[in-house]
């Protein structure tokens, strides 16, 4: 809808390492993510923007818009309101109450309406981006060796914040290229790992990871497969193929359902993708994560796959302790340091 | 509430609430499903199916009060449950998997019934349980609203409502009855508007009655709305009150100012503070938390009109309105000055409010503060650093 209302859509996925102004007016037991976010706006960093719009996936971004506007105002700000329940019908129903909502508001501050054609095309975009993205993972995971881990999610990260056309003009050469230098691997002796939790960060992770031996072959975070995993469908009205799409995700902490669905879902994508052991990289302070972990650990280990929690925080410090638990656990794998 | 100045009325509130405990345990034992709910969800739906209404946060403001949080926590936190989590959580969790019980075993969920309205927390802390007691869950999703009325949300939670009774009459096999819910509803409205007069009383110079004295009674209005008994307690209660006004007894010995105090008290240190206000010849007058149970309903549009009250609770509410009603309630009670809780174990009631503070001390000209602390878990209270915050506003009042 930003895309298809002629704005510009840059994803904010934290970035300052100073949060000291930040803290005077969010709590230091906020979680880095929204701390060093609302930095960087305080900082100057993200002067250019005209507009904000937060999603509710926790209390911590349920406030953080009315805080942000208090002391760092921009001419545009919305909260996106999702569903916290995804499989009843009013779910559906409401969210597109919400998206009509949202879009108006967007026409409202453009001075024009969003047309449909204009949001179709928009939908085809992202969806030609995140397949491009899925390919370049998928070739990622069967050729470790072409792309490392730490160059792919900086791929897709980059996507976040980049033209989407010309993100999509990028791809396509970029899997031109590699297809061009593709060797089956005899010895593809990397140890496989799965990646778990809201956000990757930080992404030395990627480098420790590869330092031992091994390689990313899944995850599920909101700046990697989960931004990626799926497409909007092109048949159904865009609005309602939004929706569709949203309430069809891959499951997220931040969605409340009983069973926890997510714990299976990385089972069977830690068996799908073959992969040797998990680490979930658990943002110091979010709720939402912290109240899952302990039932996503021992889903893993009662399939027998090794796996560790390790907290992260956005412009923290701490990496020399990461690569030793990283170093450690691939020791444990058989990985070999490189 | 000094020693001396204590309720008549708090022997029926003991009564009354053993009854209602030992109501849970009987619901159990006769196969008469249990339904944990939070605090701001419309338990008349609850008590109008006949199931019996649990309030797992009560559970966690009484381990809280007898100072025990961060025992049961301690079970939570081995199973990698972190000490940010809300207190009340932890404290459930943590009785799950202890195998200590120091104020009594959580009272087992047949069903688990949510409202996030209040929090993203009890949903979360919901979801653990209904998975550790292996029972059927329900959220009733309230999405933020802002400063007006939101049709958009208040159509939502009516949608919700019919499915939530759908649920239940699948899990009771019983048909929802409508007329009970009315009778329940009326119950509900008289007790909210008892619990409410008695609340206005703190307006007076001096007081009969303050916030740590609603604290304190404020278990029925919580978990007893919707009956009979709760109707009763508190016009016994109000009975008491006016009596103590024509006898001229007050809150606290000397009242020269009236504060207005955000959000929820630090249950394990309530005495402390009481007394601590009172030495200083303050008495806290009102707070968002007491006069959250205000509900007014509509008998004639009742789910509409329980989708209205419950999605419009102030704590989902935006930035703004949230600080235009503290100032109103501020102007109602003739407060001298303000002070405001950042609970580590309440995100949606802390984040922003350093800003609300400023916002607010511009807008009135009142002295202000804001102190943080955990509203459960004693390991995250500092009487220093709650002193050093108090003792400067202290002295601006004079």
């Amino acid at each position: 809808m930003i895309h298809a209302a002629g704005f510009f859509p840059y994803g904010i996925v934290g970035g300052s390492t100073n949060l000291e102004e930040a803290n005077a007016h969010l709590q230091a037991w906020a979680c880095s993510h929204a701390r060093s976010s609302l930095a960087r706006a305080l900082e100057g960093k993200l002067d250019f923007l005209d507009g904000l719009i937060i999603p509710h996936t926790c209390d911590t971004m349920r406030m953080l818009l009315d805080l942000w506007e208090h002391v760092h105002s921009l001419p545009y700000m919305e909260n996106y309101r999702l569903p916290r329940q995804a499989n009843r019908a009013s779910a559906g129903k409401y969210l597109l109450g919400e998206l009509k909502r949202i879009k108006k508001g967007l026409e409202q501050y453009r001075g024009a309406p969003i047309e449909n054609k204009a949001l179709m095309d928009s939908i085809k975009l992202y969806n030609h981006n995140r397949q491009m993205l899925r390919k370049l993972t998928d070739l990622h995971a069967n050729y470790p060796h072409l792309i490392s881990s730490r160059r792919l999610y900086t791929v897709i990260n980059a996507s976040m914040v980049m033209p989407r056309e010309e993100v999509s003009r990028l791809l396509e050469a970029l899997l031109g290229h590699l297809e061009q230098d593709l060797v089956d691997e005899a010895e593809n002796d990397h140890v496989r790992l799965l990646l778990s939790g809201t956000l990757l960060e930080p992404f030395e992770v990627l480098d420790y990871i590869e330092e031992f031996g091994g390689t990313v072959i899944a995850d599920d975070f909101q700046n990697g497969y989960h931004y990626i995993e799926s497409d909007v469908n092109t048949e159904l009205d865009p609005l309602e193929a939004l929706v569709d799409r949203q309430l069809k995700r891959i499951p997220s902490a931040a969605f409340d359902i009983e069973q926890n669905p997510r714990r299976f879902f990385l089972t069977s994508l830690a068996s799908e993708k073959k992969a040797a052991g998990a680490i979930f990289l658990h943002l110091t302070f979010c709720e939402p994560e912290n109240f899952d972990s302990y039932d996503n650990l021992k889903a893993m280990q009662a399939e027998g796959l090794p796996a560790i929690r390790i907290e992260t925080q956005f412009g923290g410090t701490g990496l020399g302790q990461i690569r030793t638990r990283i170093h450690a656990f691939m020791e444990m794998l058989g990985g070999e340091s490189r | 509430m000094s020693a001396k100045n204590v309720f008549k009325t708090a022997e029926l509130m003991k009564k009354i609430m053993k009854e209602y405990n030992e109501a849970g345990r009987k619901a159990k034992e006769e196969g008469r499903p249990v339904a944990w709910v939070t605090a701001v969800f419309p338990v008349e739906i609850i008590y109008a199916a006949g199931l019996f209404p649990y309030y797992p946060e009560n559970f966690g403001a009484v381990a809280a009060a007898r100072k025990v949080t961060h025992d049961l926590s301690t079970a939570a936190e081995a199973k990698g449950y972190a000490r940010d989590l809300c207190g009340y959580a932890r404290s459930g969790i943590g009785d799950a998997y202890s195998e200590e019980h120091p104020v009594g075993k959580i009272l087992e969920p047949d069903l688990l019934f949510c409202c996030n309205t209040q929090c993203g927390s009890l949903p979360k802390w919901f979801e653990v349980a209904a998975r550790f007691y292996n029972s059927p869950y329900f959220l009733l999703d309230s999405p933020r609203v802002g400063l007006e009325t939101d049709r958009l949300c208040i159509d939502y939670f009516i949608e919700q409502l019919h499915e939530m009774i759908t649920f239940i009459e699948n899990q009771t096999g019983e048909p929802f009855d409508y007329d009970r819910l009315a009778e329940v509803l009326h119950l509900s409205n008289e007790a909210c508007r008892l619990w409410n007069e008695i609340l206005d009383s703190a307006a007076l110079r001096p007081a009969p009655f303050g916030f740590f004295d609603a604290c304190f009674h404020m278990a029925p209005i919580v978990t007893l709305r919707g009956t009979q008994e709760a109707v009763e307690y508190y016009r016994a209660l109000k009975e008491e009150i006016e009596e103590r006004i024509e006898k001229g007894i007050t809150a606290i010995p000397e009242e020269r100012h009236k504060i207005y105090f955000d959000h929820i008290p630090c249950w394990p240190k309530l005495r402390w503070f009481s007394e601590l206000f009172a030495s200083r010849g303050a008495l806290v007058v009102a707070s968002q938390y007491t006069h959250s149970w205000a509900y007014s309903f509509d008998l004639e549009r009742p789910l509409e009109s329980l989708a209205e009250n419950y999605t419009h609770e102030f704590v989902n509410r935006c930035f703004e309105y949230r600080v235009k009603r503290k100032i109103s309630f501020m102007k109602k009670y003739d407060v001298d000055g303000f002070v405001l809780f950042s609970n580590r174990s309440c995100k949606p009631n802390a984040f922003g409010l350093y800003a609300k503070s400023k916002l607010i001390r511009e807008q009135t000209g009142l002295p202000g503060t804001v102190f943080e602390a955990d509203m459960a878990d004693l390991r995250l209270f500092s009487e220093d650093q709650v002193l050093a915050k108090l003792e400067p506003f202290f002295e601006q009042l004079n």
